[in-house]
């Protein structure tokens, strides 16, 4: 297909790309002032800015296309899919609670408040660079699909999708960093909402209305396909209920822990901006269920598009069904307005990321294990020379990115199947430690391969569904975990003692809670409130244990 | 029934209004999202849902935001401290020496 734009078009386009450079040259001056203010907008927003942040950044150019495709094959079952986001419902009240009094730039940092020592040094080390290349991947992945969709609609070489709006956002996150972030996310947000609604129920009224699309399904015999509870069964089909209890459990349970999901590395950045410990708990829950509102809307849109168009095996073809009800449909002039949303979704995405990644290049590689006495402003240049080098980076992959999107898959995977356990461990409960920590991570690299890839094609064991990888990559996991954890230190009392006193975990916490008491740093209810400065005495000079 | 004063000891705790916020949470998170789907295909039970979802989500919030009112201003008379000790440790330096 190929779509021909009218003056009109180009002009909401370029009113659109003009609104965003803008915010970057507005607040250039904040952005510039510090680390803090680059990487975190100085810690001041409330929680309305980082919920639109949230929900603009979850809301990429490949999302659509993704939501879609599960839509048309599943039904309205295929919902639960898009539940993955579910750990916010309960990481805004615990996790994120925990995590914004840590004031951790990110999660590799969090990790030497936690733990303590060589082992949190490694896992800093290992989750920053890590992090950094994950940011890079997803630049990558996400700008290959904006190429696509250029392609597909004005049948550009995908190099071009992929480059140039790339470039264009990244003029105001090297100039305002995480300022230009916020504030363009709030406005790409705002606009990207609108156009979700404007073309879905554009679409639904295009099948004929809510009624219409229910007496087509009923003629096309597919009626079933408005029943989210439509399984396949208890263990076998597309979807089972095994299946959805797995992602249930992963998804609303993780809530429990920190970087359960990958999107936990993105929302660390968000809570840590927010003014208060109420404005980052806010931020997530209302910044999720804004996106899983707008999944509602898409998914009864895409039931809209499956009427219009039964029938499409190609995965490729009804993927793009959602663009198309906007691209086939809409009036002229429309159109343009409709694109500059797709921009808005997919600039959101490249500026949360291209920030995030240069956030852990510069924080915890540079700063602390490169120059540590670097000025506020050299900080500020390396976090511009990051992003950067991200950039760049991210048309590397995503050149690339058909060759890798195998390898991709699998990457993801191992950041949640073997290290979903411990990293709820790490928060609930105090006897973990960084040892145990590292070693889930080393074994659940190993694990996925055997699992996932080589005991299967060697035949050694069969081709396993994604549940059954989960829980056998879990319980392996675990049996590498638990011993290292018990067989070495617990963290040092003293260093448990201070981030329990700031971090208040929830869990089995008992021993420091005690300790803590012992030593008079929290109080019962009734007993006079500690005093500042009292409380916030460095672990290094509290009293040893007897 | 819903409790709206909080010490800054009381509110530091784990306690029942906590975990009434993680239970209902994900409830509401469902009804609401299935809800609304159902709600737009004019379905009865999806209008039921989304209703039921909106009354639980205003009620965890009316349980829950006195709790985090205060825990957030306990804790913003300490934040200082804590920023100065994560710098000093992003810079290798022990607290005394930052502190001098």
């Amino acid at each position: 297909m190929s779509v021909t734009f009218t003056f009109l078009d180009w002009l909401w386009v370029g009113l659109f790309l003009l609104l965003m450079v803008g915010s970057g040259i507005l607040f250039y001056r904040l952005g510039k002032r510090s680390e803090s203010d680059f990487f975190l907008a100085g810690r001041g927003l409330p929680w309305w800015l980082p919920a639109s942040s949230v929900y603009a950044t979850h809301t990429a150019t490949d999302t659509p296309m993704w939501i879609t495709g599960v839509i048309y094959k599943n039904g309205m079952a295929g919902i639960w899919y898009t539940f993955f986001c579910g750990w916010a419902a309960i990481s805004a009240f615990v996790s994120t609670r925990i995590f914004r009094r840590s004031l951790a730039y990110t999660q590799a940092e969090w990790n030497v408040v936690r733990f303590t020592g060589l082992g949190s040094e490694l896992l800093r080390g290992w989750m920053a660079g890590w992090q950094f290349f994950m940011n890079m991947f997803v630049l990558g992945w996400v700008g290959i699909a904006m190429g696509r969709v250029c392609e597909y609609l004005f049948a550009w070489p995908t190099w071009i999708g992929l480059i140039v709006f790339s470039l264009v956002c990244a003029i105001y996150v090297l100039a305002a960093g995480y300022w230009g972030v916020v504030m363009a996310d709030f406005q790409q947000g705002v606009i990207a909402f609108l156009v979700i609604i404007i073309v879905s129920v554009w679409g639904i009224h295009t099948a004929g209305g809510p009624n219409g699309i229910l007496e087509k399904l009923e003629i096309l015999g597919e009626l079933d396909r408005i029943n989210p509870f439509a399984f396949t069964g208890w263990w076998s089909g597309d979807f089972p209920i095994a299946w959805f209890i797995t992602m249930m459990l992963i998804a609303f349970l993780g809530g429990f822990g920190m970087g359960t999901t990958i999107d936990w590395y993105v929302e660390a950045q968000r809570i840590q901006s927010a003014k208060t410990v109420r404005d980052a708990s806010y931020s997530i829950w209302w910044g999720t269920i804004l996106g899983l509102v707008r999944n509602s809307v898409w998914a009864v849109a895409i039931l809209a598009f499956f009427v219009l168009f039964p029938g499409i095996t190609e995965q490729s073809e009804y993927e793009m069904g959602w663009f198309r009800l906007g691209f086939d449909y809409l009036p002229a002039g429309m159109l343009g307005f409709f694109f500059a949303a797709i921009l808005a979704i997919h600039l959101s995405t490249i500026s949360s990321h291209l920030n995030l990644g240069a956030l852990y290049a510069t924080r915890d590689l540079y700063q602390h294990y490169v120059n540590p006495q670097a000025s506020q402003k050299r900080l500020v240049q390396v976090g511009r020379i990051s992003t950067g080098i991200l950039l760049l980076g991210s048309f590397f992959y995503g050149l690339i990115m058909e060759d890798i999107t195998s390898w991709l898959i699998f990457a993801l995977w191992i950041m949640a199947a073997g290290i979903w356990l411990p990293n709820i461990l790490q928060v609930v409960w105090w006897r973990f430690n960084a040892w145990g920590y590292l070693s889930s991570w080393i074994a659940n690299l190993g694990f996925s391969w055997l699992v996932v890839w080589i005991l299967p094609e060697l035949n050694l064991i069969p081709h396993l569904l994604d549940y059954q990888q989960f829980w056998i990559l879990m319980i392996l996991g675990a049996m590498v975990y638990f011993p290292v954890t018990l067989l070495t230190k617990s963290e040092p009392m003293d260093h448990l003692v201070h981030y329990y006193v700031m971090s208040r975990p929830i869990g089995w916490w008992g021993p420091v809670r005690k300790e803590a008491m012992r030593r008079g740093l929290i109080l019962v209810s009734g007993e006079t409130t500690l005093g500042a400065e009292e409380a916030s005495r460095p672990a290094d000079t509290y009293p040893n244990t007897p | 029934m819903i409790r709206r004063r909080w010490s800054a000891i009381e509110a530091d705790e784990w306690t029942k209004e906590d975990w009434i916020a993680i239970l209902l949470s994900p409830l509401c998170y469902v009804l609401i999202t299935i809800g609304a789907a159902l709600a737009i295909l004019l379905q009865v039970s999806g209008y039921i849902m989304l209703a039921v979802g909106i009354a639980m989500t205003v009620f965890l919030h009316l349980v829950i935001d006195p709790k985090l009112k205060a825990i957030s201003n306990e804790y913003e008379t300490r934040q200082q401290d804590y920023l100065r000790e994560l710098e000093a440790k992003v810079r290798w330096e022990s607290i005394d020496q930052k502190a001098s």
